[in-house]
């Protein structure tokens, strides 16, 4: 084997480091700005009257993001699922169903999805289904158990459409994911469940499906990842999540800095974790 | 004789060729009735056609023209028709096909759950039956990748006959095997054979064929060319090409 040239490596590091350096002098230099990052921490948390600690703004916003990435994921792994089966069949009608939703979905700037989606179903579905009032009705264990998993009774309908829509953006990908996935499975496993006299229900649940995740579940990683960052376009509609905090804090605090980078931080954390977790399980799964 | 189990009616079934424009004929106008305890080798050169046949028997295939019918049941377009003939028709593969990623024990239990609601001390009876008959209790909780080629098409029989079927189809059981390994599988055929399965065969093995079939069809062209009493063809086998394929491997 051929030796590591580890003194290259060394000068290479040394200069990066010291190109980076002489940089941020003369950035600092040259930039007026009076850093203030002790305001930050209370964004986080602060002391109510009594003294209890209650999260603040910045939280909020994260914990906002959280859930939302969270069910929206969900939903998407669920709608992705489903559809790429079906772009897999072979009758023309669940393939057409199939493949007009995963173009529609995926040659749609998500931003005009989440209009559509917000003044389609924030506005007509949610009220003719009557979301709007059995959210603000519900009883007070009610209230704070769809405070805890998904927002405040009254957001509730705008907090719906968002994940809906990033459910539906996010979903189409899954589903070119998981058609890639149900490709890579041989042929021999349909057969065996087939003559096995498995329904076609049982057959995708036991034996193909849990064969595709575990073959695509890196880009499945992947996928979530970008939904956690794309979750930051419903700011658009009001969605008090990372982004749109922090920038409702920037515009009275004027700490434009770093409240970005706080953010930009916090989003990192979520996305690494993520990372992480994917790469245990990974790791964890049994191998064949 | 008793009626036949499997009824096979000028059964057609081609294939696109290339350009899609020419068809190819893999199964021609096949008729052939196979009765209960018969143990039938089909044989013949590659291309004839044998694979297909068999995979028209429990749907695997869908052929263009003719009938299919196993234990009176019509093998057609009808749901519960085809779930019936799916369950009381076990098929073991060339490549195996277990799902490589339950254990052995699973691979086996599963359908006998699912697919015939059997409780969980049922199904874990049947399991290790069914094992002991193949040889491999030890390997329970191996997954398929564990085992040799010989061991895992044993469990692939086992799991077949968890379903308990009355027929069993083998597509050429032992063509992707070692060897030394292929003795290990037939002696599990053989065994089945002399319980009265019902069974239709595909295979190269003359050995099988001669010391376990009762009965051979030997295909060519998509045709069934012979259909004899397995002592009988050997000893004086009729068609030329028969005869020329014998002269081949003999």
């Amino acid at each position: 084997m051929r030796r590591h040239n580890y003194l290259l490596d060394g000068i290479v590091l040394s200069i990066l480091i010291l190109v980076v350096f002489l940089g941020f002098i003369r950035i600092k230099n040259g930039f007026q700005y009076s850093w203030n990052w002790g305001a930050i921490p209370r964004f986080f948390f602060r002391l109510d009257e009594s003294g209890r600690i209650k999260t603040n703004i910045l939280m909020q916003g994260f914990l906002t993001t959280v859930r939302l990435s969270f069910w929206s994921s969900g939903a998407a792994l669920l709608i992705g699922t489903l559809m790429g089966i079906l772009r897999t069949r072979k009758n023309l009608f669940p393939r057409l169903v199939g493949r007009t939703y995963i173009e529609i979905a995926r040659n749609t700037p998500p931003l005009v999805l989440i209009f559509i989606f917000y003044f389609f179903i924030g506005n007509i579905i949610t009220s003719s289904l009557g979301i709007d009032e059995w959210s603000r009705n519900l009883s007070g264990v009610g209230k704070t158990v769809l405070t805890i998993m998904f927002s405040k009774p009254e957001r509730f309908p705008a907090f719906l459409s968002a994940l809906f829509t990033l459910a539906v953006y996010e979903g189409a990908y899954v589903a070119e994911i998981v058609r890639g996935g149900l490709e890579s499975v041989e042929a021999g496993q349909f057969e065996a469940s087939y003559a096995l006299g498995f329904s076609r229900f049982d057959k995708y649940r036991y034996i193909i499906l849990p064969q595709v995740f575990r073959k695509v579940l890196p880009s499945l990683t992947g996928q979530a990842i970008s939904t956690i960052k794309d979750s930051s376009i419903v700011s658009i509609i009001s969605i008090r999540e990372l982004t749109f905090q922090g920038m409702e804090l920037m515009a009275s605090t004027y700490l434009v800095f770093e409240i970005w980078i706080t953010i930009t931080i916090m989003y990192f954390i979520l996305t690494i974790s993520l990372s992480a977790l994917a790469s245990y399980l990974e790791r964890r799964m049994i191998k064949y | 004789m008793s009626k036949p189990i499997i009824v096979v009616r000028n059964l057609n079934k081609t294939f696109p060729g290339p350009d899609n424009k020419i068809e190819i004929s893999a199964v021609k106008d096949v008729n052939v009735e196979i009765f209960q305890g018969e143990v039938v080798v089909v044989r013949g050169p590659s291309g004839a056609g044998k694979s297909t046949f068999l995979r028209c028997l429990n749907g695997l295939e869908n052929f263009d023209s003719g009938s299919v019918v196993i234990d009176n049941t019509p093998l057609d377009h009808h749901h519960k028709n085809r779930l019936e003939i799916r369950k009381e028709v076990g098929m073991v593969f060339q490549s195996f096909n277990l799902f490589p990623h339950m254990t052995v024990r699973k691979n086996i239990s599963l359908a006998i759950s699912r697919v015939r609601k059997k409780s969980k001390e049922e199904c874990e009876i049947t399991t290790l039956d069914l094992l002991e008959k193949v040889g491999i209790t030890d390997k329970i909780d191996s997954y398929p990748s564990q085992l040799s080629g010989g061991q895992q098409q044993r469990v692939a029989i086992a799991r077949a006959l968890a379903m308990n079927p009355k027929i069993m189809l083998f597509d050429e059981a032992t063509s992707a095997l070692d060897p030394e390994m292929i003795s290990e599988v037939l002696d599990v055929m053989k065994a089945l054979a002399k319980e009265g399965m019902t069974m239709v065969v595909v295979t190269h093995e003359m050995g099988f064929a001669r010391e376990a079939g009762t009965r051979l069809l030997f295909m060519d062209n998509g045709e069934i060319v012979e259909d004899r009493e397995v002592r009988d063809f050997f000893e004086n086998p009729i068609e030329d090409r028969s005869k020329a394929f014998l002269s081949k491997v003999l």
